[in-house]
């Protein structure tokens, strides 16, 4: 090898040290107690990762401005966010590091639940506690007792779903006869449609016409809406967690004039990209079943938002980061220490009726059970109107009543 | 099954593959050419996505003929690349010198283009809201998606433009001499360095503007790329490593057999058709569909 000539030396010790010099000293105080959140910022699922670290950051400001967690002394909280990527090994890989580097006292994540199930296997593992809004059923299923699940699972979902869905089928004389199932096959839709295939739909007496399931991404959607256009379902049981995979479905369903009631099963459907790409003439009508989405009284939060991030409006994912957060401060407040075990304890013990994290997920009162999952949690109808998704279901908290566009 | 429906399975297929095939075409060449394998192909595939994406809404250009518009700046963009990296890992046109390091290249150029958009222009899905996206032509009992019919003729339209090239011009036959033996080319006054640029300038110019084409009616994302390269790669592989008829040939191929295999398997079970088909090629043809034993294009 050609010995380095001294110039190339210099550089390169130069910029070996450079960067020492530019880096801050770390800021962060023995005492600030560290979130992870560990979600998809790069890959198919990056947007909602996106969304999902707004939630967290407006929590985080709020409460270090209120003086941060005051049983601590008025500890600062600060976020460690790591890329869970597109893939459960990426995912998998990133919760360990985040959580093996420094003491972490709780995480939030990851999105979309067959990610969810790899990271919390690492939580359980290293015994931090972790807080998801992912619906599938198996995430809370495993005995484990790391693993906080805040929405309604996936078949409970299906059930409460189907039920609404009747019940404004009947008021709009419009029985629901037939059905039809069209997702992919990640995990949360999987146990969505699983119960409604088995079991709901005949208890019901609503006939499945066509139950079309693939894997991301879809070449073409053409012989979906064939299906569909051949065999008239009432209603589609829609759950295209990619962006792109969606799209093409909804464009084809307009093209082939395919009239017929689509319910999604999760907040994926109601992003803004969605007005942008695809126009407010086709969403407006679209209904999905969601855990969480802004409700009547909660118009200073959305506001605050809007104006904070730019978004046009405020979905599940930044809420539910948001009610998160807000969780863990509780749980530290009641726990006395940034201790993950301690935080752990004080969260499965928890009964909280107000604060922001209550008013945020319906119906106002976090406990969890022995598996991790929120007590009386109830999913929640969202529909498109002009352009905007508003909470139509239940009438209580909706900020919107029920349209029938199509 | 009604001929009908078969009918329209067949029409959707070759709609689909026709952007397939523009896909392919680039990559053929730059393989013909160069003989290196450009995994970076997607990447510039959704970077001619995201310009036309900017043509539409800047300056309100039909992303129809935003897919034309990228041609030359892509053009040039290739030329850029293969000055500034591929022409240190593929010998400028020395056959005998190592290769080794151009997949390492291609591979870091595309993870580099990946992530690199994703922070500029954050991982947010666009699209481009046009009419035609969401309408059909009624054909009889068919119906053509219209977005998908244009990009289809554009695909066509610019497939037979480089075939023109390829074989009428003066241009044609160098890179074609350069194909197929650099050294006798170098001999007979072809600048082999310069052909490799201009092979991989066009390349990147149609992958650009197949990726305008796509933008019609297929939402933009900093990773579209990984959706379609695979289905590029088998495209030029199953219609002869390099050729180009072969690829555009191959493009249709997957498209179709991605549109039939419906008929026979679950949704779920979409691309097995085509790999199933991939693998038959490959074992009955070894060099593939349009595939000669030495190099052309």
């Amino acid at each position: 090898m050609r010995p380095v000539s001294r110039p190339v030396a210099l550089l390169l010790a130069f910029l070996l040290i450079a960067p020492m010099a530019v880096v801050p000293t770390v800021a962060v105080a023995a005492d600030d107690v560290k979130i992870a959140l560990v979600v998809p910022l790069s890959g198919r699922w990056a947007r909602q990762g996106q969304l999902k670290k707004m939630g967290a950051e407006m929590a985080i400001e709020e409460i270090n401005s209120q003086g941060g967690i005051k049983a601590l002394g008025g500890a600062k909280i600060v976020l460690r966010e790591a890329d869970a990527g597109d893939s459960v090994e990426k995912a998998v890989s990133a919760a360990q590091r985040v959580l093996t580097r420094e003491k972490i006292s709780a995480g939030i994540g990851s999105w979309l639940s067959s990610l969810t199930l790899g990271v919390t296997e690492v939580a359980e593992r290293l015994q931090v506690p972790w807080l998801t809004l992912s619906y599938a059923d198996n995430i809370t299923e495993r005995g484990f007792k790391y693993t906080f699940q805040t929405s309604p699972v996936s078949s409970l979902q299906a059930e409460q779903a189907l039920d609404l869905v009747t019940e404004i089928g009947k008021k709009n004389n419009r029985p629901l006869k037939k059905a039809a199932l069209v997702g992919d096959n990640t995990a949360a839709t999987v146990f969505f449609f699983k119960p409604l295939r088995e079991k709901l739909l005949a208890a019901k007496g609503i006939e499945l016409v066509a139950d079309e399931v693939w894997t991301p991404p879809l070449a073409d959607a053409t012989s979906i809406v064939q299906k569909l256009r051949a065999t008239q379902p009432d209603i589609v049981f829609y759950g295209a967690t990619n962006f792109p995979d969606s799209v093409q479905v909804l464009q084809k369903v307009k093209e082939f004039n395919v009239k017929t009631i689509i319910q999604g099963v999760g907040a994926w459907l109601v992003t803004p990209e969605y007005v942008k790409t695809i126009g407010k003439e086709t969403m407006d009508g679209i209904q999905t079943v969601v855990a969480a989405h802004p409700l009547k009284g909660q118009e200073e939060l959305v506001k605050k938002f809007k104006q904070r991030t730019g978004e046009p409006f405020m979905t599940q994912d930044p809420l539910c980061t948001y009610a998160h957060v807000w969780l863990i401060k509780e749980a530290a407040e009641q726990a006395k220490s940034a201790d993950p075990k301690a935080i752990r304890d004080a969260l499965a013990k928890i009964d909280l009726t107000s604060g922001p994290a209550a008013t945020t997920l319906y119906p106002g009162r976090i406990r969890f059970d022995e598996r991790g999952r929120r007590v009386g949690a109830i999913p929640l109808i969202v529909q498109w109107q002009d352009g905007e998704p508003f909470t139509v279901v239940p009438a209580n908290v909706a900020t919107r009543p029920v349209a029938s566009y199509k | 099954m009604a001929a009908s429906e078969l009918a329209q399975y067949v029409a959707t297929g070759l709609l689909v593959g026709g952007v397939y095939a523009l896909m392919s075409i680039g990559l053929a060449l730059i393989f013909g050419v160069m003989r290196v394998v450009n995994f970076a192909q997607g990447d510039f595939m959704m970077l001619g996505m995201y310009l036309t994406y900017y043509y539409a809404v800047a300056l309100h250009v039909d992303p129809l003929l935003g897919a034309l518009l990228t041609l030359p700046p892509f053009f040039v963009l290739g030329l850029l690349v293969h000055r500034a990296f591929l022409v240190r890992v593929t010998g400028g046109g020395d056959p005998n010198r190592e290769m080794d390091a151009q997949l390492i290249l291609t591979l870091g150029l595309s993870l580099v283009i990946t992530n690199a958009t994703t922070m500029i222009l954050s991982p947010m899905p666009r699209g481009i809201n046009v009419p035609y996206a969401s309408r059909a032509f009624a054909v009889g009992p068919l119906l053509l998606n219209q977005a998908r019919a244009y990009a289809f003729l554009m695909a066509l339209l610019l497939a037979a433009a480089v075939y023109v090239l390829l074989t009428r011009t003066d241009l044609g036959r160098a890179l074609r001499a350069a194909a197929d033996d650099p050294e006798a080319a170098g001999y007979q006054g072809i600048d082999v360095r310069r052909m490799h640029g201009m092979a991989f300038g066009i390349g990147i110019a149609l992958v650009a503007a197949a990726g305008g084409l796509l933008a019609t009616y297929h939402p933009i994302e900093p990773t579209v790329a990984v959706n379609f390269i695979v289905l590029m790669f088998v495209a030029v592989v199953l219609g002869g490593l390099g050729s180009i008829p072969g690829a555009f040939v191959g493009g249709i191929v997957i498209g179709l057999v991605q549109s039939l295999t419906l008929l026979l398997l679950p949704l779920q079970l979409q691309n097995v058709g085509v790999f199933v088909t991939f693998l038959l090629v490959l074992y009955v043809r070894p060099q593939g569909l349009f595939g000669r034993r030495a190099r052309t294009v």
